[in-house]
């Protein structure tokens, strides 16, 4: 263990006072000896929330057998430290702490919040199921099963099965060897839950460890004894592995999957975006919000205000491989869903043109309230507090990116704007009884008479 | 070590006191000012919601709730909009049985700029050129939840459970009804249900009371009243303890709900039904170490539902098609032995683990907000966060005990709950 360079005030990386403090720093930035990075933010309050990011997700299952970090992070609670299942639940609610946390496609994430008081019990608990698993064989099976469930639930959740869709169009699967990369969803595939084993499991768990690791913690302590709780909790956890998946992105596709059931037709559309390291990331954050950011963005006032196409409907970004991906989203009556896929992509399509400055004004305003909303909760801030550290290498502080915002100009947008097209390359993939474009537009325009 | 890590229990920490105001235009003002917020949250809570429709109007409170985002007489829909992103983009609204709630958070320096906003908003135009395009909107978002087989089993649970009680009603109103809404009915319903005497403005966080007491008299005083909305003579729930299935070969899992009598909000052993919910139906409770431990069932829960003079026990599972009738069951068995269920230790870990989470939830002004707008439509007066997590601490086993003597969920043979399973099956006892 030892406090680097980075843990003190001075260095560069590192905020320096939030509105809580203004005697000295109040954020801390540590690296334990096994890799694991610990972010702490004190700040006053009853409560802490603590955050860990295990750079290990649905992605870095192993070919054939996917659904391994899904069904992993199920058998971790299956009784740790001594505990059994149900003592090590106990043990949580005793302290009246709630969990949180998953597996997402690049990362497994241990969420815990609750009082200040009950903060080195939480984190004993977590360690238990972090370094000392129990991980019974004889309850694989039924987590096997329960995997084997959720893939089936897919089928009846258009959306989320649009999403799954979706990823294994855009995303070249070759690309990840030896990795099964985006293609699968946390719950697996039939074939990669029919092949996990006991040891097959146990061998990935050694994936599992501080490198590339980041614990994030707000809490109102002591720093020296969060260092030390530290320390002395994860000196044994092993280095681990932190590998990134690479993710190739195949524009321009087009695909349909038929739901013949479905009350509407689901549209997804994946497109380039701009990676997080990227010096034009923010113009991205901020074109984004002008494009879906409130109700006077682009896609909510031409889909949904000035057409009532749709109920739903929205871009975000999405990073995956250490790159940065649109993924716009609208569901619509089968019907209507070519008209909305025609307005998605023409909105898409004038990007370029650059924003408005009353647009500019009022993106910039939504990000920024974001930015203070985003930190304003312990478990939000513990979660952007892990993000920061682990995909942009450094702790971003409220203040910080305030003052990158405020000044960004329109002129550097609407430039990084001109070189931008999201749909020239997307990629559209569409789910629902209907194959949009199969539709007589005469139709769809009296349908949104009939109405 | 532990020195380190304060010890302060949930009772002991500071909270703020709320102000409560009545304006002479009948309107209700709460303020909570938190000097430390880093934010300020306002919400206007009207005390409607579907229950208050008539059946031929079902869908009317949320139709009302979408147009008043179209804007009011100065302002468009898209001025509107534009006015509701300036002050960050984190406005919302959503209808519920009881309320319609119209909130936004901003940063303090747009406290100004929020109010004025959120106000014009709830003085709407209600344009008719408006109501159409946003009629296409909501008949979206029924075939968007109409796509959604969680959803659609409560909808037909609350309609066998409730009868012609208004309980039972869609709160988005069905096709047929929404199709058929006129902009006269709808202006009606907004007029004779958006009185001055129906409306809470809570506002949270980082503001200065004196300043926003001073708005609302000069801004808020004309609100126009309306008659008090009338009690109507209610058919009594019919909760028939009847099991239906409704076949859809096209799903491939069972979805399946279930619902018992409970508590109404104002009782004061609401709590103690929370409690004893979590107990059977929470993250670790029976049900979990019955039915998804063991792999049967990958979800089932039950919970606390509370309404002003009523309240249920509502829950369910999702499973394979060919475990449903094991899993019911089983379910029912967890429920025939809700009683061994309560013991001094259990209760003490739920309740202080809703203690704990209540108390969190208020860390932020948006967070309180709703808790402080809704306990005061429910119990007409409000509540510290500080008393509310004084009344979880403060349950007892006996409190649940009594509770389940109340609503005897246990006794499933002379009270069994009304079940109605979605899915790929014919049948089920």
């Amino acid at each position: 263990m030892t406090i680097g360079a980075e843990g003190t005030a001075a260095a560069p990386e590192v905020q320096t006072g939030t509105t809580q403090n203004k005697s000295g720093p109040t954020v801390w930035l540590w690296t334990l000896d096994n890799g694991l990075r610990v972010a702490y933010e004190r700040r006053a309050g009853p409560g802490f929330a603590l955050d860990l990011r295990s750079p290990v997700g649905s992605a870095h299952d192993p070919v054939g057998f996917e659904g391994s970090a899904g069904v992993l992070e199920e058998w971790l609670f299956k009784g740790a430290g001594g505990r059994s299942a149900r003592d090590l639940q106990d043990a949580f609610d005793d302290l009246g702490v709630r969990r949180g946390g998953g597996v997402g496609p690049e990362a497994t994430r241990f969420g815990v919040s609750g009082l200040n008081a009950d903060l080195p019990g939480a984190l004993a608990l977590l360690a238990d199921v972090l370094l000392r698993p129990d991980l019974p064989d004889a309850e694989l099976a039924v987590l096997l099963d329960l995997a084997r469930q959720d893939l089936e639930g897919l089928e009846d959740s258009p959306p989320d099965l649009l999403a799954v869709q979706a990823r294994s169009v855009a995303f070249d699967g070759a690309a990840a060897a030896p990795f099964a990369g985006f293609a699968h969803p946390a719950s697996g595939t039939p074939e990669g839950l029919a092949a996990i084993t006991p040891t097959s499991l146990r061998e990935f768990l050694t994936r599992y460890g501080g490198g590339g690791s980041v614990l994030g913690l707000v809490a109102d302590a002591d720093p020296d004894a969060v260092h030390d709780l530290m320390t002395s909790t994860f000196a044994e956890w092993r280095t681990g592995q932190n590998d990134l998946v690479t993710a190739r992105f195949l524009p321009g596709l087009r695909s349909h999957l038929p739901f013949e059931d479905g009350e509407q037709t689901h549209i997804s559309l994946s497109s380039p975006g701009v990676a997080p390291l990227h010096p034009h990331w923010l113009h991205w954050q901020l074109a984004i919000t002008a494009l879906s950011g409130g109700s006077a963005s682009r896609l909510f006032h031409a889909v949904r205000e000035e057409r009532g196409l749709a109920y739903s409907v929205s871009a975000s970004p999405v990073v995956l491989g250490g790159q940065g991906f649109l993924s716009t989203y609208a569901g619509s009556t089968p019907a209507r869903a070519p008209e909305t896929l025609d307005v998605l992509m023409a909105e898409l399509g004038r990007l370029p043109q650059g924003l408005t400055e009353a647009e500019f004004v009022r993106a910039k305003t939504g990000l920024t309230a974001s930015v203070v909303f985003g930190a304003e909760s312990l478990r939000a801030r513990a979660t952007s507090l892990t993000r920061d550290v682990a995909v942009f290498r450094r702790i971003r502080s409220v203040a910080d990116l305030r003052g990158q915002l405020a000044a960004l100009t329109l002129k550097d947008v609407n430039a990084f704007l001109e070189g931008y097209d999201p749909a020239g390359q997307a990629t559209t993939v569409t789910l629902g009884p209907v194959e949009v474009g199969a539709v007589d537009p005469a139709d769809a325009v009296t349908e949104v008479n009939h109405v | 070590m532990s020195e380190s890590f304060s010890e302060t229990t949930v009772s002991e920490t500071q909270v703020p006191e709320t102000q409560l105001h009545h304006l002479p235009s009948g309107l209700t003002l709460l303020l909570e000012p938190d000097p430390a917020a880093q934010t300020v949250a306002a919400g206007y809570f009207v005390n409607t919601g579907a229950r208050d429709e008539t059946p031929a109007e079902m869908g009317a409170s949320h139709f009302i709730e979408h147009l008043m985002f179209k804007g009011s007489e100065a302002l468009s829909a898209a001025q509107l909009n534009e006015r509701l992103d300036d002050l960050g983009g984190n406005a919302n609204a959503f209808t519920s049985e009881e309320a319609t709630v119209y909130h936004a958070a901003a940063l303090p320096e747009y406290t100004p700029a929020l109010l004025d906003t959120l106000t014009q908003l709830m003085r709407p135009a209600l344009r008719q050129s408006d109501l159409e395009s946003e009629r296409g909107v909501i008949l979206e978002e029924i075939a968007m939840y109409a796509d959604q087989p969680p959803v659609r089993v409560i909808d037909e649970l609350r309609a066998d459970y409730w009868g012609a009680h208004p309980l039972g009603q869609p709160v988005l109103g069905t096709v047929k009804t929404v199709s058929a809404l006129t902009r006269d009915a709808l202006a009606r319903n907004h007029r004779e249900r958006y009185g001055a005497n129906q409306v809470t403005l809570a506002v949270v966080g980082a503001f200065d009371p004196a300043a926003v007491l001073a708005w609302a008299e000069a801004e808020l005083g004309g609100w126009p009243a309306a008659a008090p909305l009338p009690t109507p003579q209610l058919p009594a729930p019919v909760h028939p303890g009847t099991v239906r299935v409704v076949h859809d070969p096209s799903l491939t899992r069972v979805q399946l709900a279930l619902s018992l009598p409970g508590l109404p909000t104002t009782h004061p052993l609401r709590e103690a039904a929370v409690v004893l919910a979590d107990l059977i139906g929470g993250e670790n409770g029976a049900l979990y170490w019955t039915l998804l431990d063991t792999g049967l069932a990958d979800g089932a829960d039950l919970a606390h539902l509370e309404y002003r003079d009523i309240g249920t026990f509502e829950g369910g599972f999702s499973c394979d098609p060919d475990r449903a009738q094991t899993v019911l069951d089983g379910f029912r068995a967890v429920l025939a032995g809700a009683g061994d269920l309560i013991t001094e230790t259990a209760v003490r870990r739920a309740s202080r683990k809703m203690a704990v989470g209540t108390l969190l939830r208020a860390e932020t002004p948006h967070g309180r907000l709703f808790t402080l707008g809704m306990e005061h439509l429910a119990h007409g007066h409000p509540s510290t966060t500080a008393d509310l997590v004084d009344r979880y601490t403060r349950v007892t086993a006996d409190d649940v005990r009594e509770v389940l003597r109340l609503c005897p969920i246990n006794n499933i043979n002379e009270f069994p709950p009304t079940v109605v399973a979605l899915g790929p099956i014919e049948t089920l006892n």
